[in-house]
């Protein structure tokens, strides 16, 4: 194997590949669209954010204005939740378009987070929206596929593969160069991609270090090279396995529907039937019954409140509730959030256990499949998956507890024991207390979470490569000139 | 005789087999898939259904003597009923809640509740008929077509079929009539499959879902046929059309609703959202007088009620709530007019795109569209509007809960207009003209 070979070979098909205009057309255009999806990236992402910021503002102010009340009556105004949508996102949007951005937070209530851009959109989002990740991703790999598929195969077909053979190249350096030649050409096209989100995240791209904004960046990078070149090697690959070049093009554009169209859907299509969602009223009915089983504060008769209270009351020796050192109805409240809470992230953890039932089928088949490889790389390290938004989920609603017990135990500090009800100007908290209580931040992931959740990704990015070498291995060994 | 072998001579090369067998196997999966999301749905109704009898039952049971605390509790549901046509077209509906279950309490803050959904799901979208047809449909007729013409100038039988026909593009479209026909009784077939499954009625709306698949078979058709007039090599042809299909279904679209929504972002959803909570929430803070004026400005029937101020009474709380609504009405009104120009706009940009308005009109037909889920919001506020009727002076008379017929209360139906009108064929038509029209001229000189 001569490395002077394999050189000579790629920059001969480097040359040979962008010689015709109809290339030229073709970069021309993918630069458009190139140019076209990042303007428009990077715009949504700035407009949103700074929308969702702006609310987050807005909702503060209006929490602080409040002047001084009775604190559950607080616990009910509650606040919102602004999901932040991370620099990433502008390269690849994954989920964004798909989960919601607002929740509401108050007492007793777990609220959905509402207002996806896909339940204010017509049908047509289905078609998929125009990403830098999509044309990457999805787009490129097509592009490549055109301009290789013939390179063996016609060789073949005008005889010129077994000149080539006969004055000293081997296979194994065919296959290798014509695979970095191609790869050389993906790259023409990648360029200006990462160039155009380095732009983009150098002025726009300020956010806390946790969240690794450049390692994240360098490592979306090397995994889309990766993901290129095992594109590149395997157009070479069933090249050089074709006949001709018209059936080397049917098996690569039958292999593209498979990949990127048939797999992924029908792979979360599995998911979805092997692990059917609950309804929404399924699953607040069982909370709900559990709740009454366990305790319901609102019940006047209780058994296990009328417990509480007998015992609370024997503790601190007095005969009422309104003797004691504390306003009972704040105790109440913190002990039937903290039941409610606790049995709402038991049954939540169960859905989202489905949820990664689900989703598991297609992490499963994207060791089969390297586009949904990079795929849930991209969006793992993008910020943009769904660990993301499970993640500012949990966020919201352990402020949301937080934000209901602090008013209860301001209720069961400052309000007197004998006062029940919370209406009226009597029997107030100092308004201070709203701002003391620090306003909602939603925060990317750390970037050691971030990598954790692409680990089964990137494994089978790796196993392709390796896959790949042993393909050239074997099919140099195999092939034939005619 | 001509035809038979016209037809075996199709039917001969295994790629032609390949892509039949697998359209029709994805075809009956995606009607499967269809059912099963009516069949979900179905679950989902039948839960509610029996659910709200027990629900109602239990809070009357607790409280029967505070009419106003029970209102706090207890939720109605309002069900948007899904069309058998929906398992054809699943659209916007697996994004939309069909059931919504509200309290008389303020009706924005219920308004937008989501059902419990995997965003992944919806962002690998679902494998259903209309999938099937707009997307995969297209693929097996590039690969009925592409090389039809080619094939023959390839294999040197092209001289032949020149010197024996009369007319060489009498030849060409008969060739292509054949595969137009096998096409048709593929989605025929499925179409049928799926009457069966789904348990369509035959109605107009099938009728014309039928009549706008076969006209976008036919366009595609007029684009392959265009394209295989200019005698190009199989090759070319095959990268051209899969270039078109590419442009069509994947860039296009998706280069529209990255404008789309750059160009139309929603903050007036998260404007509404902080007014309605603000628009209640403030009124605990203010006199319970001006609250109960603003309420009797709305309701001028209910004056007779007083100004019940020294305590805290429902009556207040109540015109507190229905504060959210009011003092809100600004902002939703914004938001209503932005989605509404949002829709407005795709519709408009789809009309160009045969597959974007297929999949459109399919929604609206099959009663999937985000305008349809729109209606059924609006609907929902008539009903939370009805209920809040009912139970105001009730509540207001201090009325016990046994004193009222729970059992008018069952969950209540929207009924969803799919109607379109046949105008909606118009677009597709044209685009098969206009493609037509521009192959005359090639087809001339063959």
């Amino acid at each position: 194997m001569k490395f002077s070979n394999i050189r000579l070979l790629a920059t001969h098909f480097l040359r040979n590949a962008i010689k015709p205009k109809t290339f030229y057309l073709i970069y021309v255009l993918f630069l458009l669209l190139t140019a076209y999806s990042a303007i428009s990236g990077i715009q949504n992402h700035i407009a949103q954010n700074e929308i969702r910021k702006e609310h987050q503002v807005k909702a503060r102010q209006s929490w602080e204005a409040n002047p001084d009340k009775h604190p559950h009556r607080m616990a009910h105004f509650g606040t919102f939740a602004f999901r932040i949508g991370a620099p990433l996102g502008m390269f690849d949007h994954g989920l964004e378009r798909f989960t919601g951005s607002t929740v509401f937070l108050e007492a007793h209530r777990q609220n959905s987070v509402n207002f996806s851009e896909a339940s204010f959109s017509t049908g047509t989002l289905r078609f998929g929206a125009l990403s830098m990740a999509l044309l990457t991703q999805l787009i490129l790999p097509l592009v490549l596929v055109f301009i290789g598929f013939s390179s063996i195969a016609s060789d073949r077909r005008n005889g010129t593969l077994k000149i080539l053979i006969t004055q000293g190249a081997n296979w194994f350096e065919i296959l290798v160069g014509k695979s970095l030649g191609l790869f050389t050409v993906a790259l023409l096209f990648f360029a200006p991609i990462v160039l155009g989100i380095t732009m983009a995240l150098t002025v726009f791209g300020n956010i806390d270090t946790a969240y690794g904004l450049w390692p994240r960046f360098s490592l979306l990078v090397l995994g889309h090279a990766f993901f290129l070149f095992v594109v590149c090697t395997t157009v070479i690959l069933v090249s050089a396995t074709s006949k001709t070049p018209k059936s080397a093009l049917l098996r690569l554009l039958g292999l593209w529907l498979l990949m990127v169209v048939l797999l992924p859907k029908t792979a979360q299509a599995m998911g979805n039937y092997w692990y059917p969602t609950p309804t929404k009223l399924a699953f607040q009915s069982a909370i709900e019954q559990e709740v009454i089983q366990k305790g319901d504060s609102h019940n006047p008769d209780d058994p296990y409140y009328n417990t509480l209270r007998d015992s609370v009351l024997a503790v601190h020796n007095v005969d009422d509730v309104t003797e004691l050192p504390f306003n009972y109805g704040g105790f109440v409240m913190r002990e039937g959030e903290r039941i409610t809470s606790t049995l709402y992230k038991k049954y939540y953890a169960d859905l989202l256990r489905v949820y990664q039932q689900q989703n598991r089928i297609s992490q499963f088949v994207a060791l089969l499949n390297p586009y949904m490889a990079i795929k849930q790389f991209s969006m793992g390290l993008s910020g943009t998956d769904f660990s993301s938004y499970v993640d500012f989920q949990e966020q919201a609603d352990d402020y949301r507890y937080e934000l209901a017990q602090e008013m209860n135990e301001l209720q069961m500090e400052y309000i007197s024991p004998k006062r029940s009800g919370s209406e009226g100007k009597v029997h107030v908290v100092d308004n201070g207390h709203w701002q003391e209580f620090p306003d909602f931040k939603h925060r990317p992931m750390t970037f050691d979470q971030a990598f954790s959740s692409i680990t089964t990704a990137a494994f089978a990015i790796g196993l392709w490569l390796l896959f790949l070498f042993g393909s050239i291995w074997r099919t140099a060994k195999k092939a034939s000139t005619l | 005789m001509k035809y038979i072998l016209f037809l075996k001579q199709c039917l001969r090369s295994r790629e032609v087999h390949l892509s039949l067998l697998l359209i029709l196997v994805l075809g009956m999966v995606g009607i499967f898939i269809g059912k099963r999301h009516l069949d979900t749905q179905q679950k989902a109704i039948a839960e509610v259904k029996e659910y709200q009898v027990q629900h109602v039952d239990r809070n009357v049971a607790l409280h029967n003597d505070d009419l106003g605390l029970l209102l706090y509790y207890v939720k109605f549901a309002f069900i948007n009923p899904t069309s058998p046509l929906a398992g054809l077209s699943i659209g916007q509906s697996d994004v939309n809640p069909s059931i919504k279950r509200i309290t008389i309490k303020t009706f924005e803050a219920q308004k937008y509740d989501t059902d419990l959904i995997n965003p992944t799901n919806l962002q690998s979208g679902n494998l259903d008929f209309a999938f099937v047809l707009i997307y995969l449909v297209p693929l097996l007729i590039i690969v009925f077509t592409f090389n039809l013409l080619s094939e023959e100038t390839e294999t040197g039988t092209w001289r032949l079929v020149a010197v024996q026909t009369t007319s060489k593009l009498g030849f060409i479209i008969t060739k292509l009539a054949i595969r137009l026909f096998l096409i048709i009784v593929v989605v025929t077939f499925l179409f049928l499959i799926s009457i069966i499954a789904l348990g369509a009625p035959l109605s107009t709306n099938l009728a014309l879902m039928y009549a706008m698949a076969l006209l976008y078979v036919i366009f595609w058709f007029a684009i392959c046929f265009f394209v295989i007039c200019f005698k190009r090599s199989s090759g070319f042809n095959a990268l051209l059309l899969l270039s078109v299909w590419l442009l069509m279904l994947i860039v296009l679209p998706a280069g529209t609703n990255a404008y789309l929504s750059s160009k139309y972002p929603v903050p007036e959803a998260l404007t509404t959202a902080i007014a309605q909570r603000d628009g209640y929430h403030t009124k605990w803070d203010t006199e319970k007088r001006p609250t109960i004026e603003k309420f009797y400005a709305h309701y001028p029937q209910f004056e007779k009620y007083g100004y019940p101020t020294d305590r805290f009474n429902w009556l207040w709380y109540y015109a507190m709530q229905q504060m959210g609504d009011d003092d809100s009405k600004k902002e939703r009104e914004a938001l209503n007019t932005k989605i509404e120009l949002r829709e407005r706009h795709s519709s408009k940009i789809a009309s160009w795109l045969p597959n974007m308005h297929l999949q459109l009109a399919f929604n609206r037909l099959a009663g999937t569209s985000l305008q349809q889920h729109l209606d059924f919001l609006n609907a929902t506020e008539a009903f939370h509007e009805k209920l809040r009727l009912f139970f105001y002076p009730a509540i207001f008379e201090g009325q016990l809960a046994e004193s009222i017929d729970w059992s008018q209360f069952e969950p209540e139906y929207h009924a969803t207009d799919d109607k379109m009108k046949p105008i909606s064929l118009v677009p597709l038509i044209l685009a098969v003209l206009v493609m037509v029209v521009l192959a005359v001229p090639k087809a001339r000189k063959l």
